[in-house]
């Protein structure tokens, strides 16, 4: 062995003072990503128990309704779909934003998805791992939700493909799966960095499982690239096909304020809207808590930010789309449930989803206030507590003012109602926060591709 | 303890022939790969933490098989799902409104999800094959340097033949070679 040239030094990016200008290099990249991976400290431990506290109380709810049954949520004829499903529908669409930033942006070589990706796809599947527990438990019987599932048995009988719901089963299935996979496909290198630093044999040697003993071999990354770039292809219309089923589940149904042809889009367009949003108030506390804002820089909050900004404008002229049809068609009760949502009882939750998806996001027009990382946050979070109540306020009103008065109905929500809201963001943020500390949450070897490699030819080196 | 948990879980790696140059600089790897090439060394692997444009061009490297796999595999679950919908439909028929059985606009949906699932697992199962993982034995002497910021150029050869391999490294700018032998 002869030594040739020395080793190029080491960068030590916290030297510098301002945060947005620390150097990055391939080997800073690593040091920077992976100090994530440690023993968590009291801050993460205090919010984890926290967590599962509130979780153990909407577990406690599930367990009423299951030995108890609905009636305990109160929900009762005609709203028998209630916060379930607008809980279901909430977190699918909060999932949509994964896909559409690994996928979608990167058919498009938009390169700044690269420091963000990472931290999406990972609400991906905890966001359908979330949503896929509704329909679940809203089945009553959820130890019989192997029925759902097309399966030969000793009566014959098998599921109806003709309708919308197991069309469901069949779209967030095959999304869960897709997007589990794209996830997990691209930690692979990054767990290998991981395993070459883990100093405990045993995490050694699940990283190396999880990395697949992968070494960075031309051939490994020939077919990794090969396989990805079909994982984005097929992962791009599956974002769109997926929350259009989940469209049509109302859609498909003659109630007033359902059957329309502008729901696919429609939902399409404000998952895309809310899954963003969520990805900033991800981002925002990791960037600030790790100090990594030389990774996840301002420029690429402001292009998410933007992003909200497009989508809140398609989310705005759909509900006007829906408003000016309900008055110009010929539908009665149609132009009376549109009426009822904006001036009757559930008023509040209207104005709540038209301030928050419409109005607000408005002062994203400015640049000033894009580059405000409070100023962000805060409005993500009114963003989706907006497009929480946009499903609440399509479900609930829908269902209760139907054709016949006679069915007309006071929906009020119960305590068992808000323990599940509460839990399934406890159940979210499990995951999130084990994910965090377990895996690389940025992928570092497609930020790496970003910077310049070294060449002796024009000088670029560490 | 944690000595005989280490022994069992990570065996000692087979003994390698050959030499390992490894590289700091993209484009001194780059030349040096086609020098060997140029040498008579078609075996050349690439250890590098990033793909580069210049080594994959100087290994002609062709695309990946990959997406033939995947374009099976969709062809496939597409097939199976539309299958699988008027397999059911008949075997368990529900007559709503007198209508026919068969509808075409929601057995498009499934076949179409189907579709896509079976392409991804395709894909999945198509890049780990080739892409031959997972690695259980290593296939040159691996460095974690490779997933930080160096290159490795790993040339297989019979002890006697490692000189006018590693003098190539060398004179292409290699940081460190490592003779096999």
């Amino acid at each position: 062995m002869s030594t040739l040239t020395p080793p190029a030094p080491r960068v030590v990016a916290s030297a510098h003072a301002d945060p947005e200008k620390r150097p990055l290099t391939q080997a800073s990249l690593n040091d920077d990503v992976l100090k994530l991976i440690s023993l968590p400290g009291k801050i993460w431990w205090a919010a984890f128990l926290f967590d599962l506290a509130v979780l153990a109380v909407a577990l406690a709810a599930v367990r009423n309704l299951i030995v108890h049954g609905w009636g305990v949520s109160g929900f009762f004829r005609p709203v028998m779909w209630a916060v379930d499903i607008t809980n279901f529908v909430f977190w699918v669409g909060i999932a949509h934003c994964g896909t559409l930033v690994s996928a979608v942006l990167f058919l498009f070589r938009s390169h700044f998805r690269r420091a963000v990706y990472r931290v999406a796809e990972a609400m991906t599947v905890f966001g359908v791992l979330t949503a896929a527990m509704f329909p679940a438990i809203h089945t009553g019987r959820p130890w019989f939700d192997y029925w759902l599932f097309p399966y030969p048995n000793q009566r014959g009988i098998w599921t109806n493909v003709r309708s919308p719901l197991e069309w469901d089963v069949f779209a967030v299935n095959t999304y869960l799966t897709i997007s589990s996979i794209f996830f997990l496909v691209g930690l692979i290198p990054d767990v290998a960095a991981v395993r070459d630093r883990a100093k405990h044999p045993l995490m050694k040697f699940i990283y190396t499982l999880v990395s697949f003993g992968w070494t960075g071999a031309n051939y490994q990354w020939k077919h990794f690239y090969g396989a990805y770039l079909f994982f984005a292809a097929i992962a791009t219309p599956l974002v769109f096909s997926v929350h259009s089923i989940v469209s049509w589940d109302f859609a498909m149904a003659q109630v007033p304020g359902w059957h329309s042809t502008l729901f696919a889009p429609y939902f399409v367009a404000g998952a895309i809207f809310s899954g963003v949003a969520m990805v900033i108030n991800l981002l925002i506390p990791i960037r600030k808590a790790f100090k990594l804002e030389h990774i996840v820089t301002l420029d690429h909050m402001e292009k998410l930010a933007k992003l909200v900004l497009l989508t809140s404008t398609m989310v705005g002229y759909s509900y006007l789309t829906e408003f000016f049809m309900a008055w110009f068609g010929p539908n009665k009760a149609e132009a009376d449930l549109f009426w009822f949502r904006a001036t009757g009882y559930l008023w509040p939750a209207f104005w709540t989803m038209f301030s928050c998806n419409v109005i607000f996001p408005l002062l994203l027009w400015f640049k000033g206030f894009r580059r405000n990382m409070v100023a962000i946050f805060i409005l993500c979070l009114f963003v989706n507590v907006g497009m929480w109540f946009e499903r609440f306020v399509i479900i609930v009103t829908s269902l209760n003012r139907s054709f016949d008065p006679a069915t007309w109905f006071h929906y009020t929500i119960s305590i068992t109602e808000i323990a599940l809201i509460v839990g399934s963001f406890a159940w979210f943020f499990m995951f999130f926060l084990v994910f965090v500390r377990v895996l690389p949450a940025f992928s570092i070897a497609e930020i790496k591709e970003t910077l310049p490699p070294p060449r002796r030819g024009n000088g670029v080196h560490a | 303890m944690i000595g005989a948990i280490q022994k069992l879980l990570f065996p000692p790696p087979p003994k390698f022939y050959g030499v390992m140059g490894i590289y700091y600089f993209v484009d001194d790897a780059a030349k040096a790969v086609t020098s060997l090439r140029q040498a008579g060394h078609k075996q050349v692997r690439v250890y590098s933490p990033v793909p580069h444009h210049e080594i994959v061009h100087a290994l002609e490297e062709g695309p990946s098989l990959v997406r033939w796999v995947t374009a099976v595999g969709g062809f496939l679950g597409c097939t199976g799902g539309f299958a699988l919908c008027f397999y059911t439909i008949y075997t368990w028929p529900m007559v709503i409104g007198g209508k026919e059985l068969y509808s075409v606009p929601p057995f498009t949906i499934l076949g179409y999800e189907s579709m896509i699932l079976l392409a991804g697992l395709s894909n999945l199962f198509g890049m780990l094959a080739l892409a031959r993982l997972p690695e259980i034995r290593p296939a040159a002497p691996y460095d974690p340097r490779f997933q930080e910021d160096r290159i490795g150029i790993w040339v297989a050869c019979p002890p006697d033949k490692t000189g006018p391999i590693e003098q190539t490294m060398k004179g292409h700018g290699a940081e460190e070679v490592q003779v096999h032998a």
